[in-house]
């Protein structure tokens, strides 16, 4: 039986992952080898924590893949219990970091439970709504939105409002996938819309409170003006932008980047990472990585289409919805046409959280592949 | 999947792929609008941020005396710098800057606020400072290498080469006369800097290399400028004169072997003297001449054939020209004289006399082409003109007093260059202090040839001339000057210094002089500015510093010393014969003594007798000089065999007044030292071989 599951793997997309984490590596290595402000002298730091990330996140996504993914109910229900959990310890226990209490420190282990939060909703919302019969009334969505609502509030307790907007994005493609009826969720996704509008509408004019604080607005909206303040908010879009630009075509080469090794950019081996990719690998480097990000979601979607059940369908929907939107939001705040929200870019940013989470996500993905059959099992 | 047909669902997923679809499309859109169609925008940005134009110094190019041996060099130093914008701290940085650089904190603290992008703290940091700010790694704090100026010779030449300042430029003499090559063009170097304004030392970099300054090679030979300052430092010192300079020029080239000013200054440590050390004065200041100038009048004269040689003057001890009596120096004055004689006498109203026998027209034309009253365009700034009065304003009482070298001013380096032309045959050069330009790896650039500016005499005028000025000092007040094995020719001067308009007891004695006299190798001007000993004369003073700087320069440069028949050395006075008394003797007789002796001579009239002789006897003259005889038939034998006629001794010398006396048959009883200024009996009186004359001498006088 392991020999069949191994056999019916999707190795492309197994392949694609691990480019995408062999990038990963070379370009944070890349980005911190000569930044002794943060790597304590050690050029290898960086590299040496994502290493240990990616080896657990490979033993993960074997083990995930040896299990069959659909869980009892019991199951279920303590993945979301132990998620909330953990970011209830966050708002309580959390370090702080660029403002947001995002880290659960754990002595040995710096945890950051909204990366597995994503995949702890999907998996738990996915389960929900495959035992949904009706999808077409607001009446049949309050159930969903409960599930949403408790993690989407307390990750913008954090405040994280990047992983909040990724909820948002997964909930509703998965609704959207899981057969609601598109009037409806057009409806509520303009109503949304027309909300929020209102709402900084009305702080224009009326100066009433808004849900975010000062620095976050202005990161959020120096995308569209950077130059109205280029050493503040502006400063990381111009930066990011100047060192993809000055990549051109063919880009420095692999550990040439200038902007980010001499402190231009900041974030460089996380928000950032992109610009140091596309400054050393040009143009060419820069679409040969998107095209092997649209690899790994077009096999996702393969998936999804392909699951023998509806979990599994909804499972790998959520799971390429997040590696999506993590790729635009990402790739699109590096080139200045998206907000700058600090989500990184999957396999490829450091950071040991997300890099173990995604890897167990590929892990469930090939578990659904590997199982779409019925007649193996 | 239930709750949806198949349909349904085959849709939503064809929507949601070309939703991502149309997502990467964008993204890579933009991507292709960033990193290819603005990419060469994007990357001026990243340069324009992270690199930097750090200016690097052009080695500074060296000076040479002629025979290259180096006066100036630069090696490098180094230099710490700030840029304010970039210092963190201010405060904190000051303190440890200025710690390190052992400058006061408040100064450096000022220096890093100051509101500007480049600021020098410290030049010329020694090798351990630079190291310790280096490692004191302070964000806008940067050390560069940059060039310094040294002069291994130290005072030597000092006041030629002049100085340069610390940014690469020359400030003072030849350093900033030919700044422009010895300065070359500087560099730049691109260097890395961080977002934190650290300067990145392994960063990529590109490098234009200065180009380094030409070399300058002087005239001025290294041993000459040594012997020149030697002696006048010597001849201040001792004289306790103000100061003093020498200047020695190449009669036949016009460039300058030495310029010696004492006190002078060593160029490494100029702000210890006093900035008038610092004045190459004999290129920018003028002065009154006084008698040297008489070589100008008498070569215009000779020229203009309004004298010759031979005239005969009468000085009564003064001259009036217009309403004015202008005294000789000489009380009684020097009575009658040959034009010779009255130079050798250094005579004030024959002087003045020739000058007002030129006219005003005649002389200025020569001032004109001895080149006075404008610069000489030697290579060096700010040189002075000179003052020579307008001619409206000149009456015959101030041509008169030019004659002799008053009222007249006149920069030292001009009255050099005008002996120059006498000495050379006549032509005006122009003095020079450069004479090559070389590549820093000694390759030959450009030389600068000898100018001929004009011709202001004759060669026969500069020959006679010559003749003239060699007697001055074999028989006339410029005696001192004489070097053993050499011929020397030149003219004493002792000027009053005017003090605001009058003339005060300051003197400036000088000596202007050539040597040897048919084959000039130098020509010198030795001045002594207002000595204070007893005798301030410059026959006295300054003449022996002439022959000391002379001697040892001939020695040096190789000029063989002259040797006569009896393989003696040339001496000057006895190379001179003394006329003999040849009075009254009949033509044949007179003939007889003078061939052997080797005058030749030219009779004047008719008559068996000679009535009169010119030169007179006892006059010192060059051996194949012309004898006058003037003819008379009237004539009486004299007959007596047993009277000499006693000779004119004035201005002679102990040794050499006893020689001619000694050669009549006359025993000589001398009374002090010095040059003779009086006898008994006077000139022209008969005595008896084997009586006395007494002779009474004085130390050198003149005017």
């Amino acid at each position: 039986m392991e020999r069949r599951l191994v056999k019916n793997l999707d190795f492309l997309l197994l392949g694609v992952v691990l480019v995408l984490v062999v990038i990963g590596l070379l370009t944070i290595f890349s980005a911190t080898r000569a930044n002794t402000a943060i790597n304590n002298g050690n050029p290898y730091l960086f590299v040496e924590k994502q290493f240990i990330s990616v080896l657990i996140g490979l033993v993960g996504m074997a083990l995930l893949i040896g299990v069959d993914y659909r869980l009892s109910d019991l199951a279920y229900r303590l993945i979301y219990g132990v998620n909330i959990l953990l970011l209830v310890a966050v708002i309580f226990f959390g370090t702080e970091v660029n403002g947001a209490k995002s880290w659960l420190n754990l002595g040995f282990y710096s945890l950051q439970p909204s990366e597995f939060a994503k995949l702890a909703v999907i998996l738990t919302l996915a389960k929900h709504l495959s035992e949904k019969e009706k999808l077409s009334s607001l009446w049949d969505l309050w159930s969903p939105f409960l599930h949403i609502f408790p993690p989407l509030i307390l990750i913008l307790l954090q405040p994280d409002f990047g992983t909040a907007l990724v909820f948002v994005f997964i909930f509703f493609v998965m609704l959207y996938m899981a057969g609601t009826n598109g009037r409806l969720l057009f409806s509520i996704i303009l109503t949304g819309i027309l909300l929020i509008t209102l709402i900084f509408v009305s702080h224009h004019f009326f100066d009433t409170p808004l849900p975010l604080k000062d620095y976050q607005i202005k990161r959020l909206t120096s995308f569209i003006n950077p130059d109205a303040d280029p050493r503040g908010a502006g400063w990381n879009v111009n930066q990011a932008k100047i060192a993809v630009g000055s990549g051109r075509f063919f880009g420095k080469g692999l550990f040439q980047n200038t902007q980010g090794r001499l402190g231009f950019l900041p974030e460089n081996h996380t928000d950032f990472i992109f610009a140091v990719f596309c400054e050393e690998w040009g143009f060419i480097g820069g679409f040969i990585l998107l095209s092997l990000f649209l690899i790994l979601i077009w096999r996702s979607l393969r998936i999804a289409v392909q699951a023998k059940e509806r979990c599994g369908s909804l499972i790998a929907i959520g799971i390429m919805a997040m590696f999506t939107f993590h790729v635009l939001e990402n790739v699109g705040m590096n080139m200045s046409i998206m907000p700058i929200t600090g989500i990184p870019l999957p396999f490829i940013s450091s950071g040991g959280s997300s890099m173990m989470a995604n890897l167990f996500a590929v892990g469930y993905l090939e578990n659904i592949w590997a199982r779409r059959q019925k007649i193996l099992f | 999947m239930q709750g949806l047909n198949r349909l349904t669902l085959k849709r939503r997923t064809t929507v949601l792929l070309l939703c991502i679809f149309g997502f990467f499309g964008v993204l890579i859109g933009r991507l292709f609008f960033i990193q290819v169609v603005k990419a060469g925008f994007y990357q001026e940005l990243a340069e324009e941020q992270r690199l930097r134009e750090v200016p690097i110094d052009s080695k500074r190019g060296i000076i040479l005396d002629r025979k290259l041996r180096p006066l100036a060099i630069s090696f490098g130093a180094d230099c710490v710098y700030a840029i304010p914008s970039q210092v963190k701290k201010a405060e904190e940085t000051a303190k440890i800057v200025a710690e390190i650089l052992g400058l006061p904190m408040e100064k450096v603290y000022r220096t890093l606020t100051k509101n500007s992008s480049f600021e020098w703290i410290k030049r010329k940091a020694t090798p351990s400072e630079a190291r310790a700010i280096l490692d004191a790694r302070l964000p806008g704090i940067e050390v560069a290498p940059k060039a310094q100026r040294y002069y291994p010779q130290g005072s030597l030449a000092g006041s030629i080469i002049g100085i340069a300042g610390i940014d690469n430029q020359g400030l003072e003499g030849i350093e900033k006369f030919y700044d422009v090559t010895l300065r070359g063009v500087p560099g730049s170097e691109l260097a890395e800097f961080d977002s934190k304004g650290q300067h990145i030392p392994l960063g990529a970099r590109r490098y234009i290399p200065p180009k380094d300054g030409l070399s300058v090679v002087l005239t001025i030979d290294d041993h000459i400028q040594h012997i020149a300052e030697r002696e006048i430092e010597k001849a201040v010192l001792e004289q306790g004169a103000q100061r003093g300079t020498i200047v020695i020029m190449d009669p036949m080239t016009g460039e300058l072997l030495a310029l010696a000013n004492y006190p002078g200054f060593d160029p490494n440590h100029y702000n210890d003297y006093p900035v008038a050390n610092r004045r190459n004065w004999p290129l920018t200041d003028q002065y009154e001449p006084g008698s040297t100038f008489k070589i100008i009048t008498a070569a215009a004269a000779l020229e203009e054939g309004v004298v010759h040689r031979d005239s005969v003057f009468f000085d009564p001890g003064f001259i009036v020209v217009e309403d004015r009596r202008l005294r000789c120096w000489r009380a009684g004055g020097h009575g009658s004289q040959t034009f010779v004689e009255a130079t050798e006498n250094s005579c004030n109203p024959v002087f003045a006399t020739i000058a007002l026998r030129l006219g005003k027209e005649k002389f200025y034309q020569y001032l004109d082409k001895f080149g006075f009253g404008k610069q000489t365009n030697i290579d060096f700034p700010g040189e002075a003109l000179g003052i020579v009065p307008p001619p409206a304003r000149v009456k015959n009482v101030e041509l008169a007093t030019i004659g002799f070298g008053q009222g007249i001013s006149v920069t030292p380096i001009q009255l050099v260059r005008a002996l120059c032309a006498i000495a050379n045959g006549g032509y005006l050069l122009e003095p020079r202090l450069v004479r090559e330009i070389r590549t820093p790896e000694g390759e030959l650039i450009k030389k600068f040839e000898k100018k001929v500016i004009t011709q202001a005499v004759s060669e026969r005028t500069s020959v006679e001339l010559k003749a003239i000025l060699e007697s001055v000092v074999v028989n006339g007040a410029g005696n001192r000057a004489q070097i053993l094995g050499y011929s020397v020719a030149g003219k004493t001067g002792t000027a009053q210094k005017p003090v605001g308009g009058i003339y005060g007891q300051g003197r400036i004695a000088s000596f202007l002089g050539f040597t040897p006299v048919d084959d000039p190798k130098l020509a010198m001007l030795v001045i002594l500015d207002e000595p204070q000993a007893q005798v301030k004369y410059g026959g006295v003073i300054a003449a022996p510093v002439f022959a000391a700087v002379a001697r040892d320069i001939l020695h040096y440069l190789g000029v063989p010393p002259k040797v006569n028949e009896a393989g003696k050395l040339y001496n000057a006075e006895t190379a001179y014969k003394v006329v003999p008394n040849i009075l009254r003797l009949t033509r044949e007789e007179a003939k007889n003594i003078l061939k052997p002796l080797g005058f030749s001579w030219r009779e004047i009239g008719q008559g068996e007798y000679i009535m009169e002789q010119n030169p007179k006897a006892g006059a010192f003259v060059p051996p194949n000089t012309r004898i006058l005889l003037y003819l008379d038939a009237e004539a009486k034998y004299n007959g007596n065999e047993s009277t000499v006629l006693v000779p004119d001794l004035t201005g002679l010398s102990t040794q050499k007044a006893a020689e001619v006396l000694k050669g009549l048959g006359l025993k000589m009883m001398g009374n002090g030292e010095g040059l003779a200024v009086e006898q008994i009996p006077p000139p022209g009186a008969r005595l008896a071989p084997g009586m006395t004359v007494s002779v009474y001498f004085t130390p050198t006088l003149e005017e």
